[in-house]
């Protein structure tokens, strides 16, 4: 990226005072702290806590919070229902990752192709789902499932049965994301310098093999970003099954994690286990997050050599 | 230019904090306890259709206590967790609607507080079932609003049609399904919800069933009972034949079923007719109710299928005028007449079941005159739990995961009931009460 500039216009304002930078980042910091840092370090607290009503038919006495030692850890571990719903989730990122990267590849590519006509439609058209919010975005795939108001044949197809219900809920989720990483693959495919190009075609290369070779190599850090997002997105899924929950009795209250979090915390009102489970699931993404960063960056490497 | 750009942003920021900070002086900080002639501002939360009227009602007749009604984000157990969460935090509305088996959580958690120094006299007024649903361990958290007895919804012109009789007892029904089911595979008698654990809760209790009792200090627990067991077996065969539909209540695929004819009949209860106009609106006038059917022929015992009182919340700071409109709304002959007309209500105490306004039946069953007539007979017949458990939001959770897995791998529906016990129990050991067994 532009480094040198970047470069500059630090050591500009640094030579201006320290005073403008600090205050611009104070806002986003306090924010930070407050509602992300502060929580997360309550909620650790809050794992290891648990409720004991006092005494009498109904708990008579206030409710007390005791210390709960690890025990709320070693019931999440050793439930065989979360084990189930990190297997579900795991199945729907299988599809849904690789077909979100692929899609919006695909899309950007051949929206920077030569011949490409009606390039700000498509775009737009593409990038629109996004700008459709997740429960409304189920909310619709809803209705185009079930037989009763479907469009798209659900009385011979059964989308909500103990296998097609992976393919709908995946299929969803994608539907909403590829736009967006459509436009993150989009941009950088145009900030490639284009002489490349014109140098290949002069070669004699086809605009196929431009795509393939050329401009697909020089986007490698790009679409590996755009994996990391999607795969952090699979590990947060929760908008589509739990907005799809009450059309079909496929999918339970702990069907993904994130769903039993929200289940052990509001419906089932022990906040303790449910960010236990969170902790968990935290330390799953960020497991997940160098994982997949790791290799991106090692592919990356090796397409731009 | 900059710093003057940052100085204006910071003041922005300023403004917007200081704008923030001043939407915490809510009505209750006004005044710790009411002094005579003080104007008092009530909050109320509740759900139903038709509830401002009556609150407005209220308003007109009492100018010093004002009742604010909201209507929550969430309904049922979605609600009653958010009340147990702002507890905590103080931020509670003074009043919330509460269905009688989520009050012994919202006890349990110390929510709701009890109304006995506010509101006298209950017991001549009501029945011991009513009283039952409200009194826990010597104390009142509510006055008895409704009486929620089951019955059975059918489209009169298509069972016309057919020749057929709204079903009498279950094997009656069963038997009607298949008539139905035969004349037209499209159609279905009904369907089997996994998505209403109060459904199943009433015909459990119809059945005999007694899911929680408590002797002392300690509580059975007994969901998978043979009663139960036996309701799930009844409809587990339904299904496994094809002649009910699986489909859950409430979704948009049963509202269309509904709607256009597929599903003909439903098991529902006194309230049905507050809910059909949005389920299906284009078969007003075609529906009729009758009585649930029974397991023996001439047995007049029902289940109730929801039923709800209103409670004075732990963090009001005006708990005897809250009480009071409480009082009002569910006892005095003002307050039930509004619920009836506002809001179809059919109320719990024998004085308000005898009101005028019950003469002329809900909007939607215009055809069935003697409409209110068949609930109040309903209403003799019904039969619920000793004690509704201090967790049965869990129990509730427990039911749609384990029913709506059975339905979806189409094992036994019994097994679910096995499932719902260990759930549970299990949770209430780790709460901390007593359970024998």
């Amino acid at each position: 990226m532009s480094g040198p500039r970047t470069a500059t216009a630090a050591s500009k304002s640094r030579s201006r005072g320290g005073l403008l930078p600090v205050a611009l980042v104070t806002p986003a910091v306090v924010l930070l702290l407050l509602f992300t840092i502060a929580p997360a370090i309550y909620a650790i607290f809050l794992s290891f806590r648990r409720m004991k009503v006092g005494k009498g038919l109904l708990g008579g006495g206030k409710p007390t919070e005791v210390w709960a030692g690890i025990s709320n850890y070693t019931s999440t571990l050793s439930d065989s229902e979360f084990w189930a719903s990190l297997g579900r989730m795991l199945l729907i990122a299988a599809f849904g990752v690789p077909l979100t990267v692929i899609l919006s590849t695909l899309f950007a590519l051949c929206l920077d192709a030569k011949r490409a006509r009606l390039v700000g439609f498509a775009r737009l058209a593409i990038f629109l789902p996004y700008a459709v919010p997740g429960v409304v975005a189920s909310l619709l795939w809803g209705f185009m499932y079930l037989p009763a108001t479907s469009p798209i044949g659900g009385d011979v197809v059964n989308y909500f049965g103990t296998k097609g219900i992976f393919f709908s809920v995946a299929n969803v989720a994608v539907w909403g994301v590829v736009g967006f990483n459509m436009v993150i693959l989009y941009t950088a495919v145009r900030s490639l310098p284009k002489e490349l190009f014109e140098a290949a075609e002069l070669d004699g290369a086809t605009e196929f093999q431009i795509a393939v070779r050329v401009k697909l190599p020089m986007i490698a850090p790009a679409v590996a970003m755009v994996a990391l997002f999607s795969v952090i997105g699979s590990l947060q899924l929760f908008n589509e099954p739990t907005t799809l929950k009450p059309l079909a009795n496929a999918i339970s209250s702990t069907w993904v994690p994130l769903m039993r979090v929200y289940t052990d915390a509001f419906v089932n009102n022990s906040i303790y286990e449910g960010a236990a489970t969170s902790f968990v699931l935290i330390a799953m993404t960020v497991a997940a997050t160098v994982l997949v960063s790791a290799v991106g960056r090692r592919i990356a490497r090796r397409s731009t050599r | 230019m900059n710093l003057r750009k940052s100085a204006a942003l910071g003041a922005v920021l300023v403004l917007a904090l200081a704008a923030c900070s001043s939407n915490d002086d809510s009505p209750s900080a006004t005044g710790s306890s009411a002094t005579k002639g003080e104007k008092v501002n009530l909050t109320y939360v509740n759900w139903d259709g038709g509830m401002d009227k009556v609150v407005d009602e209220w308003n007109k007749l009492n100018p010093d206590i004002q009742v604010k009604l909201s209507k929550p984000s969430g309904t049922g157990y979605t609600l009653y967790n958010k009340l147990i969460t702002n507890n905590k935090a103080g931020t509670n509305p003074d009043i919330t609607e509460v269905e009688y088996q989520a009050l012994p959580a919202l006890i349990a958690n110390q929510v709701v507080v009890p109304i006995d120094d506010y509101v006298k006299g209950l017991d001549t007024k009501y029945d011991k079932a009513s009283l039952s649903q409200v009194q826990f361990e010597g104390k009142t958290y509510g006055v008895p609003q409704n009486v929620c007895p089951m019955v059975f919804f059918y489209r009169k012109d298509v069972f016309d049609k057919l020749g057929l009789k709204a079903p009498t007892t279950w094997a009656e029904y069963a038997t009607v399904a298949a008539a139905i089911h035969k004349a037209d595979p499209k159609k279905y008698i009904g369907n089997f919800t996994a998505a209403d654990p109060g459904w199943f809760a009433g015909l459990a209790q119809q059945a005999g069933a007694n899911w929680w009792k408590a002797d002392g200090d300690t509580w059975s627990v007994a969901i998978n009972d043979e009663a139960s067991k036996k309701v799930a077996n009844y409809w587990d065969d339904l299904i496994k034949k094809g002649l009910v539909s699986p489909q859950p209540n409430w979704s948009a695929q049963w509202n269309t079923d509904m709607n256009n004819g597929t599903i003909v009949g439903w098991v529902g209860a006194q309230w049905g007719p507050n809910q059909l106009p949005s389920i299906a609106k284009d078969t007003a006038g075609k529906w009729a109710a009758a009585p649930l059917p029974a397991w023996t022929a001439g047995d007049t015992a029902v289940g109730i299928w929801g039923g709800e009182t209103e409670a004075v919340t732990a963090n009001s700071k005006h708990p005897a005028e809250a009480a009071k409109f409480v009082e009002w709304m569910n006892s005095s002959d003002a307050g039930m007449d509004s619920l009836i007309k506002n809001v179809q209500v059919f109320p719990a105490s024998p004085q308000g079941q005898a009101l005028p306004a019950l003469k002329t039946p809900p909007p939607f069953m215009s055809t069935q005159p003697d409409y209110n007539t068949l609930m109040a007979t309903a209403a003799k017949g019904v039969r619920t739990f000793d004690i509704w458990g201090p967790n049965a939001n869990v129990t509730f959770d427990s039911y749609s995961n384990a029913f709506g897995a059975a339905l979806q791998k189409k094992t036994a529906l019994s097994g679910a009931l096995d499932t719902m016990q260990e759930a549970t129990i299990s949770d209430m050991k780790k709460l901390g009460f007593q359970v024998a067994g």
